[in-house]
């Protein structure tokens, strides 16, 4: 298992070169660069305050607007990882064919570049937060309780993306799934709406099961209310993350003497 | 300290007819036919091999399309683990297969030059020292600055082998590339290639070109249906594999 690790710390010049690449890439020939990757959460965070705040009335824009931007900010870093990722040991498939290089590095790859664009995100949610948000003071100090959470949820992402991009490698529809189940769960996810929608509804079961709430409590809950998570919080995303890290290495073990032939 | 230990070495791939299973495929197999033999053609790729090798040796590998050669060399690389038998590999590999894989095509050829080394467990500070050498070596000049995709199949060539043969590897292996290359780069190659065996280290080449293996390699190995059928010095192995050539019928594809 260390091996893993220190197979992947061997070879960190070779992975961030391509994290480079990538981003490059990302946006060549693009005028705005690499400020696309805000275009969705801000431009979806600007339809959902319309709509929902004006149009429904769901209530005061400028609490509603840090609180939307920062679930999509969260969420879309998580969904992209899963997605791009879970594609990640396919696109790679020229290297495993070159050099044993340690099969967590790929699935790595994916998560780092969407962590950048994730960082880039969170900049633009801390400054919402700031600008529109009453207590100022409260969310710089809060700002460093919440790096814990995205340390859990960067290690969560990998961990997923590794599992997923396994799977997938046996059964190539897992990616058109994980589409599909991205969807869904976004709705069953308090993105758009509060979490007490629904716990009001005493659906307070799926809050739990989903992890990516876990997330959402660790990252966003602090910069909105302007309080540190609590410690049994913390805990909890220790446990689950260190659950799905868990899992990860287990397939890895399991799979990566197998796998090269099923590709 | 390079070395190779191979004993009694099998590799069996099962392919599947058609690659793609999906999901509701495994479940349907699953519950409704369960008696039902999987779709799979068993191919032995490897069978029995067994190789010793030390410092100084360089060993060429002959035989038939299909004969297990590549995947020897996969196998050595660490790519493909044995499914039967033992495989230990010493020392710094450098492998040299498929010219097209592992370039980012977007990317030019110094970056490609970066990309490929730090695959091979190069540094950026032990790289500086050795970009302008390997730029050299493989006279692209200014094709350098060009998107790799844009490269046809010698300049690939070229470029690979300047890197794969500048990191000082203890163990090279080589498939089949050199055939691209021009003439003069193939004189290179050979004269690099000299140096390598000079400094005491293990090389592994599959060709097809016989003078090249003659001219490069001290020992063959003759492979046949994925196993050794004759191994040792040169010359004797090649003359034999000529003779078998001409004299046999057509032989049939691997079993």
């Amino acid at each position: 298992m260390i091996h893993q690790f220190t197979a992947i710390w061997k070879f960190r010049h070779f992975l961030m070169a391509l994290i480079k690449l990538d981003l490059r890439l990302r946006y060549r020939r693009s005028v705005f660069g690499i400020g696309w990757s805000l275009l969705n959460p801000i431009a979806m965070t600007i339809v959902f305050c319309v709509v929902f705040s004006s149009l429904l009335g769901n209530g005061d824009w400028r609490s509603y607007a840090p609180y939307l931007l920062a679930g999509m900010a969260v969420w879309a870093f998580l969904r992209d990882s899963a997605l791009q990722g879970c594609r990640s040991l396919i696109s790679n498939e020229a290297y495993i064919r070159q050099s044993p290089l340690p099969y967590g590095l790929y699935p790595l790859r994916t998560v780092a570049g969407q962590a950048i664009h994730f960082g880039i995100a969170m900049f633009v949610v801390l400054a919402l937060c700031l600008i529109l948000l009453p207590q100022r003071l409260e969310l710089l100090k809060v700002i460093p309780y919440v790096i814990p959470g995205l340390a859990l949820a960067f290690i969560f992402a990998w961990s997923v993306a590794t599992i997923t991009s396994f799977v997938n490698v046996y059964f190539q529809d897992t990616q058109h799934l994980l589409d599909v189940g991205a969807q869904i769960m976004f709705f069953l996810t308090p993105i758009m709406y509060p979490a007490s929608t629904l716990t009001k509804q005493g659906l307070q079961w799926l809050l739990d099961i989903n992890p990516a709430n876990l997330y959402l409590e660790l990252i966003r809950t602090p910069l909105i209310e302007g309080t540190p998570p609590s410690l049994q919080l913390y805990a909890v995303g220790v446990v689950v993350t260190g659950c799905f890290v868990g899992l990860a290495l287990g397939t890895v073990a399991w799979l990566q003497k197998r796998v090269i032939f099923h590709m | 300290m390079a070395k190779i230990d191979l004993d009694n070495v099998g590799l069996t791939f099962t392919i599947r007819q058609n690659k793609q299973i999906t999901l509701k495929e495994y479940i349907v197999r699953g519950l409704m036919f369960r008696s039902g033999k999987s779709a799979g053609m068993k191919v032995h790729a490897l069978n029995g091999v067994s190789l010793q090798a030390a410092d100084g040796d360089r060993i060429g590998v002959i035989g038939h399309n299909g004969a297990g050669k590549s995947t020897l060399l996969k196998l050595l690389a660490g790519i493909y683990p044995a499914t039967r038998g033992r495989c230990k590999v010493e020392g710094r590999i450098c492998s040299l297969f498929d010219i097209t894989l592992g370039f980012e095509g977007d990317a030019s050829g110094w970056e490609n030059i970066t990309y490929r080394s730090y695959l091979q467990g190069e540094s950026p500070t032990t790289l500086k020292k050795k970009m302008q050498s390997i730029a050299d070596f493989s006279e692209l000049g200014e094709f350098l600055d060009v998107p790799v995709r844009y490269y046809s199949a010698g300049m690939m060539m070229r470029l690979a082998f300047s890197i794969a043969t500048a990191v000082d590897p203890e163990v090279l292996l080589i498939d089949e590339v050199l055939a691209t290359g021009d003439l003069a780069f193939q004189a290179k190659a050979r004269a690099r290639m000299n140096e390598i065996k000079n400094n005491a280290q293990l090389m592994v080449l599959v060709a097809h070109d016989l003078d090249t293996i003659r001219a490069m390699c001290n020992r063959v190995l003759w492979m046949q249906h994925g196993a050794v059928h004759m191994s040792g010095p040169s010359n004797p192995v090649i003359d034999a594999y000529i003779r078998s050539v001409q004299n046999a019928p057509p032989v049939a594809a691997a079993a």
